[in-house]
């Protein structure tokens, strides 16, 4: 049983780092368009940068 | 408040002032109710809006009494952060809100994953036989996750918990904060005595499917915000200002004021509205007014902000300042819709707050039973009730489906304008259509041509069209397009309003009014008595043709009718126009109630009679004499945008002037009002079921924490499904 002592710690460590990538992922914006960056495979035009935080694009 | 500058904030009529700001952390009709109440209490503040689905806050006050520091320190108070709601600072506001939720909810889902696991340990180990060391590990670890998601994702349940005993008031986040902080205690104390149960897994669950509730929800009023705004939004977020010295700047689009000269590039939306400079420009209007070609403008016309420039850069006046702009005038319209609370949500939040009363008496009530029965159950089946009655999915099951419908209606191209107007759109029985830009699109068709003089019908035809080849006449595009046999022009001269004039081989030729048609011959002819109802063509010797001109029905309008009968709607037609032509439109869609000559008033006494009747009238006009009749009607509608929106009195607005759409809107209406019933129903029976479960002590703490979101779930989801229903 003395295993649990290793594991259970080394559990703690891998959420903590789960916790950080999605954290991480969620401030890079990967979540901000889960319906439209799948057809940019078939643009023609080489991808814009994301607009994440301006919603209305310069004119 | 140093940053009370950056608001929107701007004077208004009789000596206001006016602020609109984001308040975040505003998420329940409590909060809404609270800014409306204590901001309202200022000295000199007239007016408080309070928009719960976008959490955008107005207020009107007197600038002698109030200053803008107090308002914005007064909403700090009570707990909500006031964010500028324009340009790039309220959307990046938002966008931290939602991930920030977006982080509560991982962090919370991944825990609860891994305590699980923990617990089953627990578990089985309490059969199997675990080492005393192992289990107490076990506790603590679960205990050491279990803290960060109650201090981060428990937050905005905790704080607006405390918000509302602050304000000695009951909302929703009481009774949830209560279990979550009553199991969260009883399970740190058990930890430490090393025995009896934990509750970490509980609360974890609790709070993830609590998130989930709300975040769903976030993104259906999000999601219907964003199809209703996509019009507003099309505007350019900065703009290029031409300085004195011929040099530019570019400026928020919030600056812009009334007397800017502005550049509007090619392709570009035209900001506010303004006067075009000089030369001309070839605009498309058909965001405002639903105009599908494009209108050539010249130097001196007005252009409205929301137009696309499709031709050269240009130079344009602002005559409006940015706030006050036609489309401003469409994003308030928009706005006010949302303001408003539908009756049926108001109603469903007041039984939410008694409700929250009686589930913490209910609580009480069921720990004293327990205490005095069997105080080992005391704990659990007071915890239960409090999990499992939460009135979320109550509360929410209104304000989901009317944002799921307003959401399913802009995409068809139909702006809600009023927030009770799907309510009444659900129960109406009679349709009562206006011909002349309804039924007909205001495009019109040569009829019957009528030879007077020498000149053979083919010849009158083509010199008409030659002459008005060059007009922008709405009139014009008839000739244009019943011939392509078109002469040279010399000399071309148009006169507004009254017709075109042109040398074709070397004779004078006038098409337009019969008064200017004839005003080039010697003699005076006898006047015509219904001479305004032909386009006239002429010379100075005789006068050869007269052009009737009919309106054609627009090509939906058949299967529109036909729709609205599926629906078991009646149908009836009032115009202004002359009886024989509303006939033949009747005829050719079977419609057989159908009025001509109808003034204004008459059309209002056939709505008032209709509604004397008993029923219940939807009226769909052009919304540009129909004012006092769409009004009087159960609920209105009209086409387009630019002279409707003037008005503003009509209820629904066809964007894309498209008849069929008035179907669908009924349709949706009616689907989204049994949404709203099927959703009372379910949480009422979901909560009657739950509560003698979990008062006598039959509901695990985990079960309660799982039936409650559930049910909110439940509800969130099924509006969710509604917008992207196929109609």
């Amino acid at each position: 049983m003395s295993v649990s002592l290793l594991l259970i710690p080394l559990a703690l460590i891998l959420l903590a780092a789960a916790v950080g990538a999605f954290f991480w992922a969620v401030d890079a914006g990967q979540f901000e368009d889960l319906d439209h960056v799948a057809d940019h495979a078939l643009d023609d035009e080489p991808p814009a940068p994301a607009p994440a935080a301006d919603p209305a694009p310069d004119a | 408040m140093s940053q009370a500058a950056a608001h929107l904030h701007w004077q208004r009529e009789a000596g206001l002032e006016q602020v609109e700001f984001f308040a975040e952390g505003m998420h329940c009709a409590n909060c809404a109710r609270a800014i409306r109440a204590q901001v309202g209490a200022l000295p000199g503040v007239r007016q408080v809006d309070v928009n719960l689905t976008t959490a955008r806050v107005s207020v009107a006050w007197n600038p002698g009494q109030s200053r803008l520091a107090t308002v914005l320190e007064t909403v700090e108070r009570l707990g909500f952060h006031a964010v500028p709601l324009t340009g790039e600072a309220g959307g990046a506001a938002q966008l931290q809100e939602r991930r920030a939720m977006l982080k509560r909810l991982g962090l919370a889902g991944l825990a609860a994953m891994q305590m699980s696991m923990y617990t089953v340990g627990l578990y089985v180990g309490a059969f199997t036989g675990i080492e005393p060391w192992v289990e107490r590990l076990l506790r603590v670890a679960a205990m050491l996750i279990a803290i960060p998601v109650m201090l981060y994702s428990g937050a905005p349940f905790l704080r607006g918990a405390w918000m509302d005993l602050r304000r000695r008031t009951l909302g929703m986040d009481v009774p949830v904060a209560a279990a979550l902080v009553l199991a969260f205690a009883a399970s740190v104390v058990n930890t430490w005595r090393n025995s009896g149960q934990i509750y970490f897994d509980s609360v974890a669950m609790f709070i993830f499917f609590l998130l989930l509730g709300r975040y769903v929800e976030m993104n259906v009023r999000r999601g219907s915000l964003n199809a209703s705004e996509a019009l507003v939004r099309s505007l350019p977020a900065r703009v290029t200002r031409l300085r004195e010295d011929q040099g530019s700047d570019r400026i928020a689009l919030e600056q812009v004021a009334a007397g800017d000269r502005l550049v509007v590039a090619l392709g570009a939306v035209i900001p506010v509205d303004c006067v075009l400079e000089s030369g001309t420009a070839l605009v498309d209007e058909s965001l405002l007014t639903g105009e599908a070609v494009p209108v050539t403008r010249s130097a001196g016309m007005t252009l409205p902000g929301g137009a696309i420039n499709l031709g050269a850069a240009c130079t344009v006046r602002a005559s409006r300042d940015a706030h006050s702009s036609t489309l401003a005038s469409m994003a308030a319209l928009i706005e006010r819709a949302q303001a408003e609370r539908p009756p049926q949500a108001l109603a469903a939040d007041r039984a939410a707050g008694q409700f929250v009363f009686w589930i913490v008496s209910l609580a009480v009530l069921v720990a004293g039973f327990w205490l005095w029965v069997n105080p080992s159950k005391a704990f659990e089946a007071t915890l239960a009730v409090l999990v499992v009655t939460c009135p979320c999915a109550l509360s929410l099951a209104t304000p989901v489906a009317v944002a799921a419908a307003t959401s399913r209606l802009a995409r068809r191209g139909i702006l809600v304008t009023r927030a009770n107007a799907l309510e009444r759109l659900a129960a109406i029985d009679t349709v009562v259509l206006d011909k002349t830009g309804t039924l007909t699109s205001a495009r019109m068709q040569l009829g019957e041509i009528r030879c007077l003089g020498s000149t053979p019908e083919g010849d009158c035809l083509s010199v008409a069209a030659s002459l008005e080849q060059q007009s922008v006449h709405p009139l014009a595009s008839a000739f244009i397009n019943a011939t392509t046999a078109h002469r040279p022009v010399e000399a071309l001269r148009e006169t507004a309003g009254q017709g075109v004039e042109g040398l074709i081989d070397g004779v004078r030729w006038r098409v337009g009014r019969h008064a200017y048609v004839t005003a080039l011959l010697d003699s005076v002819p006898a006047s015509v008595p219904d001479a305004d109802d032909f386009v006239w063509l002429g010379t100075a010797r005789e006068l050869s043709a007269a052009f009737a001109l009919v309106d054609i029905l627009r090509p939906e309008a058949v299967a529109a009718v036909q729709a609205l009968r599926t629906l078991g709607l009646g149908v009836a037609i009032a115009s202004g126009d002359r009886r024989s032509t509303v006939q033949r439109i009747a005829a050719e869609l079977g419609i057989a109630q159908a009025a001509g000559r109808m003034n204004p008033e008459a059309k209002l006494a056939l709505i008032r009679s209709e509604q004397a009747a008993g029923h219940r009238v939807l009226m769909v006009g052009d919304g540009i004499n129909d004012g006092p009749v769409l009004a009087a009607a159960n609920v209105s509608c009209a086409m387009g945008g630019g002279a409707a929106l003037a008005h503003a009195a009509a209820d629904l607005l066809l964007m894309n002037e498209s008849l069929s759409a008035v179907a669908a809107a009924v349709d949706t209406a009616r689907r989204a009002a049994g949404l709203v019933r099927a959703n009372l129903r379910w949480a009422l029976g979901y909560n009657l079921c739950a509560v003698p479960l979990a008062a006598a002590g039959l509901v695990p703490p985990w079960l309660a924490a799982l039936g409650m979101s559930a049910s909110s779930l439940f509800v969130v989801l099924r509006a969710r499904r509604f917008v992207g229903q196929p109609t």
